[in-house]
């Protein structure tokens, strides 16, 4: 697949940044962008544009500097926001930022990235979450924003195909530096890890890699047949019962 | 009153959850049949309470055909069907013996396929009223996800699920409407059986000190009743829900609704 043009959206950092390196390895010439300077660590061969996916704009230009490397094979919307507060507390700038983020954006790229890609043929995978499929708590905001996601992937599947295949995938808890910072702020980190791990069938916290694996094979031709889906990566967390007697 | 004039029949209709829908049943108006393995089930002694029992083994096709022929001769029909009979076997598949997976689809899933195969002829006549038949089946939250060591429940509970679904499409044409409920944790003997039994989790851990644990973890800190099950088959069985089949109702009090919540 070398020579394929692929944008990942917010790839600065965490799951973002672990998909542009895994894509870069597979031969992508990848387009990333985010709200903030250059990250001096991202790989030379990587373009990077300054630009918000919240505004058409800026989508649209991200876009047209990808176009120009060659079609876009696949579009990787990753960037999103978080706000830890309920509907009652949540401000209307609360609103503007992760619905803008997380839902604006993912529907500005894919606008963006469609004309070209129904007729040259690709690949969307959205990041959703667990969170749109079952709350979390004082996240409403967030877990509206990522079931919207769901549904938006369902229907660029049905409207955009055949050429387009469009999919999303739903991390559980992924160890990026949010979530550390999040278990160093735990009253007993040691034990709210412990109880953590225990939550995961496979016994481990989710890596940014984890998620870049099945981001790369949903946007790779094995996953030709693969349409319109939402899969989740979570080490078997959400198979389970939140009522854990084990854990109390 | 909302069931006046209609003939229903309970399987495990002696139970903890079974003796709520028909305590309900009775209370709006309909005639009751209580169907179970013996006439105290599994609650014990009770104080006589208006229905009609009915010896009934959900495994037996016999003792199904049976149930049956006996509502047959004295209603003639059966407007509504409770396949609430049910057993729970607290373990992992590496330790649970072929006898007692075998056991477990016996009641749970064959006994619905067994009582609701016989009860259909009889069901079809009500549905001539005009009005639908109702069969209300017992899924559970765990047909959707799993509690770890209740390996043979969660999957029989997958199966009624998939069965509800099947049996709607088959016999919507005939007016008879297929739901099932899918309770959390409903206080029942079932339950405290769990919260006392190896394996459960217990630990050792005081039963109250548990309970409150439990109760904790739900939305609505609190788990449910028998009588807040009974409050949903009602409606389901009435013809208030006329429009309403194929789906699994689940009732868990927001449970199921939240991802496992981290203690940071």
């Amino acid at each position: 697949m070398t020579g394929k043009v692929a944008i990942v959206t917010g790839g600065g950092r965490g799951i973002g940044r672990a998909v542009v390196t895994r894509l870069v390895a597979d031969g992508y010439k990848v387009v990333t962008c985010g709200r903030s300077t250059r990250p001096d660590d991202l790989g030379y061969q990587v373009d990077w544009v300054l630009g918000n996916v919240a505004k058409a704009d800026d989508a649209a230009r991200i876009v047209e500097v990808a176009a120009a490397l060659g079609p876009v094979a696949l579009l990787v919307n990753n960037a999103g926001v978080q706000v830890e507060k309920t509907t009652r507390d949540s401000t209307d700038a609360d609103w503007d930022l992760v619905i803008g983020a997380n839902c604006r954006g993912v529907f500005n790229m894919c606008r963006a990235v469609l004309p070209g890609m129904e007729t040259q043929g690709g690949a969307i995978v959205n990041i959703g979450s667990i969170s749109g499929h079952v709350a979390d708590p004082s996240m409403a905001l967030y877990n509206a924003s990522k079931a919207f996601v769901h549904g938006l992937t369902r229907s660029i599947a049905v409207d955009h195909g055949p050429n387009v295949r469009c999919n999303a995938v739903c991390p559980g808890w992924i160890m990026t530096e949010m979530a550390e910072d999040a278990f160093a702020l735990a009253s007993d980190p040691q034990a709210a890890m412990k109880d953590a791990l225990a939550r995961h069938p496979v016994g481990r916290m989710g890596t940014p890699e984890d998620i870049a694996n099945i981001v790369a094979w949903l946007g790779s031709d094995q996953a030709s047949y693969v349409s319109g889906v939402t899969f989740t990566v979570d080490g078997g967390m959400t198979a389970a019962s939140p009522l854990n007697p084990g854990l109390f | 009153m909302i069931l006046k004039g209609k003939t229903a029949l309970v399987t495990g209709g002696r139970g903890g959850i079974g003796r709520a829908i028909c305590a309900r049943f009775l209370r709006e108006g309909a005639t009751v049949y209580a169907a179970d393995l013996n006439e105290a089930g599994s609650l014990g002694a009770h104080d006589e309470d208006g229905t009609r029992f009915v010896r009934l083994d959900v495994t037996s096709e016999a003792a199904a055909r049976s149930a049956m022929a006996q509502v047959g001769a004295d209603e003639g029909k059966l407007d509504i069907l409770v396949n609430a009979a049910g057993i729970e076997i607290e373990k992992t598949i590496e330790d649970t013996t072929l006898e007692e997976w075998n056991l477990s689809f016996a009641v749970n899933v064959t006994g619905t396929f067994l009582t609701s195969k016989y009860a259909l002829p009889l069901m079809r006549a009500a549905a001539k009223s005009g009005n639908s038949a109702s069969i209300i089946n017992f899924g559970s939250y765990d047909g959707f996800i799993a509690d770890p060591g209740l390996a043979a429940y969660c999957a029989t509970k997958g199966a009624v699920h998939a069965l509800t679904r099947a049996m709607a499409c088959d016999h919507g044409p005939e007016g008879i409407r297929v739901n099932a409920i899918c309770p959390g944790y409903i206080d029942t003997p079932m339950l405290q059986s769990f919260f006392t039994g190896d394996g459960s989790g217990a630990g050792g851990k005081p039963i109250g000190e548990l309970q409150q644990a439990v109760r904790d973890v739900h939305p609505m800190r609190t788990y449910g009743t028998p009588d807040d099950i009974a409050n949903l088959v009602n409606w389901l069985a009435s013809d208030e829900a006329r429009y309403a089949s194929g789906q699994l109702w689940v009732l868990d009090g927001g449970l199921s609704a939240q991802v496992q919540q981290m203690r940071l």
